[in-house]
């Protein structure tokens, strides 16, 4: 993981705009990616980072580190943002209103070009680290993580327990983190 | 203890009902474990984004993001002015808010069919453009080829407005207004951002703000030609929350483009909540903020302006104000163009068109038919402070 000193997060609380600079520039790709993952749509990526970045600065207590890594913190809020954004989309198409901007679409096959730029040890490690999960947790992760349904829609479309689906989760997290441990070591 | 396991990771997932979150919230505050496994909830799954394909984020992001660090404008000069206090003296919110329909015509009210011709080729080409500006299109992703072949193969917007503005515009019936509203406001710098990307040097910021250009253009389009296009406008129509964040994310520097002036556009005041009903009333706010920085675009000494949305300065309202530094000569040909119903040629009788149109859209916005009442109640106007224009109007705030 991009490494994001402890104080960075105290410099920013007390107005520090360099070290603003310094996260943007140390974090803001990792953030933009995992939110593109999400949203598969640039723009409204580029504004998840945007607003998350002017909310830090507006509002820096709404991290303190009682609530774990800072770097781990942004992460999951980006990943929560962008799925708001998945989710008030569905709504919207649910409700019958039609999108023009999602209709007409094309497959985004295009490759950003930074998918070739060398990606970090850490993140070839997290990428191995995944890919050796059971397909079955693989699966369920990432319904649950990166399209954002909840457990009992996840257990509608695999047609699995809800018991089953949360244990799912909950043990491809934990063989995550152990197979991530191995391989770093 | 397993039970507060799985609680962090449905925490962190956001799966938990309202009320089950609260709780765990309220354990948060003095239970080490739960916020052990919150803090290993979080990191664990930091670990699965980061196995997203690493993408690059535009660089003209970054600079939003700094400018956002600068000190802020300081707008409480403006805030205590005469005009600004009299209009929180006056201002009163009215119950029912625009829906539109109000002034909107049928593109068979338009009296030259050259124009009609032109507007229906203007939205329909932009239909088509829309999808290929996206977010999830190949120009999004760097490949322009397919965008620019598609702007390349047909006349330059540059030339429609031309063409447009080549007619008598100065009758004050409602289908001459929609024509100007739809040629005016965001055209003429969608027009500025499409024959750049024609060029050779495409780039993404002008992918992104023509995007948003081109959007806004054909919701202002369909408000304005009810007939344009009846099934998205019945869309455009529905109950749906407009947020202040759908204007900042735009405004916040952005390039702006009016005919050969161009100015950027900063932002510090935007506030999180909504601002409008539905997309016709929304598509009003748009015309009008874009005919306030037409305005100024040309007119700022230093380049910039300031685009801003102020909530609580005037009880009931939102109040949007632009405001750049000027030379006093600038200010007074401004005040000169947008007073009384001189209509003179040219650039002249543009400003003061943008002027009627946002006379207009008060008029829409507050249900009202009398002008000078509106005036006098300071729902919208200009003054100068120092070596500063403003320009202003308030709009019904949701309560």
């Amino acid at each position: 993981m991009p490494t994001i000193e402890k104080d960075l997060w105290y410099r920013i609380r007390d107005g520090d705009s360099s070290a603003l600079v310094e996260l943007y520039d140390g974090f803001a790709g990792a953030m933009f990616s995992l939110s593109l993952e999400i949203l598969s749509d640039r723009w409204e990526a580029e504004e998840v980072i945007q607003d998350i970045f002017a909310f830090l600065w507006r509002k820096p207590q709404s991290y303190t580190p009682e609530k774990g890594k800072f770097s781990s913190w942004l992460l999951v809020l980006t990943r929560n943002r962008s799925i708001d954004r998945v989710r008030s989309r569905k709504r919207r198409l649910d409700r019958g209103e039609s999108d023009e901007i999602l209709s007409g679409r094309e497959d985004q096959n295009a490759s950003d070009g930074a998918e070739q730029a060398t990606a970090s040890d850490e993140r070839s490690h997290l990428r191995r680290a995944f890919q050796k999960l059971p397909p079955e947790q693989v699966k369920v992760l990432e319904l649950s993580y990166f399209k954002g349904l909840n457990h009992e829609e996840i257990s509608e479309q695999l047609e699995l327990s809800l018991g089953t689906v949360k244990s799912r989760i909950r043990l491809g997290i934990e063989k995550l983190r152990h197979t991530l441990s191995t391989l770093r070591t | 203890m397993e039970t507060l396991k799985q609680q962090a990771l449905d925490y962190t997932l956001g799966v938990m009902p309202k009320e089950d979150s609260l709780l765990f919230e309220a354990l948060l505050e003095n239970d080490e474990d739960a916020m052990k496994f919150l803090a290993e909830a979080q990191e664990d799954f930091a670990n699965l984004s980061l196995t997203a394909p690493p993408s690059s984020i535009g660089s003209e992001v970054r600079s939003r993001v700094m400018e956002y660090t600068e000190p802020k404008m300081d707008f409480d000069p403006f805030l205590s002015s005469n005009d600004i206090n009299d209009l929180r003296d006056n201002f009163s919110a009215q119950q029912n808010r625009y829906q539109g329909g109000q002034a909107s015509v049928d593109l068979a009210d338009i009296n030259e069919g050259g124009i009609k011709d032109e507007v229906l080729f203007n939205y329909e080409h932009l239909i088509n453009l829309l999808p290929l500006l996206s977010g999830d299109s190949k120009a999004a992703a760097g490949d322009f080829s397919e965008l620019q072949s598609n702007l390349r193969s047909s006349p330059s917007y540059s030339q429609t407005i031309g063409k447009i503005l080549d007619y008598n515009l100065n009758s004050e019936d409602p289908a001459t207004r929609s024509v100007l509203r739809t040629t005016l406001s965001s055209l003429p710098s969608l027009s500025f951002f499409s024959d750049r990307l024609r060029e050779d040097q495409a780039n993404m910021a002008d992918t992104r703000r023509l995007y948003y250009l081109c959007r806004d253009q054909l919701k202002i389009m369909r408000a304005s030609f009810k007939d344009l296009d009846p099934q998205r406008l019945l869309e455009d129509e529905k109950l749906r929350l407009h947020g202040a964040g759908l204007l900042h994310t735009k405004w916040w520097g952005a390039e702006h483009a009016y005919f050969s002036s161009k100015g950027q556009v900063k932002c510090g005041y935007f506030f999180d909540g909504p601002v409008t009903e539905r997309c016709v009333e929304f598509a009003e706010y748009d015309a009008n903020m874009y005919c306030m920085a037409n305005l100024l675009a040309p007119r700022s000494s230093t380049g910039d302006f300031h685009m801003e949305l102020l909530k609580d300065a005037v009880p009931g309202a939102t109040l949007a104000v632009a405001t750049a530094k000027m030379e006093l000569s600038e200010h007074q040909s401004l005040m000169y163009m947008t007073s009384g119903d001189i209509v003179t040629h040219g650039v002249a009788s543009q400003d003061h068109f943008l002027w009627k149109l946002i006379e207009d859209s008060m008029l829409k916005g507050h249900k009202s038919n009398n002008l000078k009442e509106l005036q006098e109640r300071k729902i919208f106007g200009i003054n100068r402070l120092g070596e500063y224009t403003y320009l202003w109007f308030a709009w019904p705030a949701i309560l």
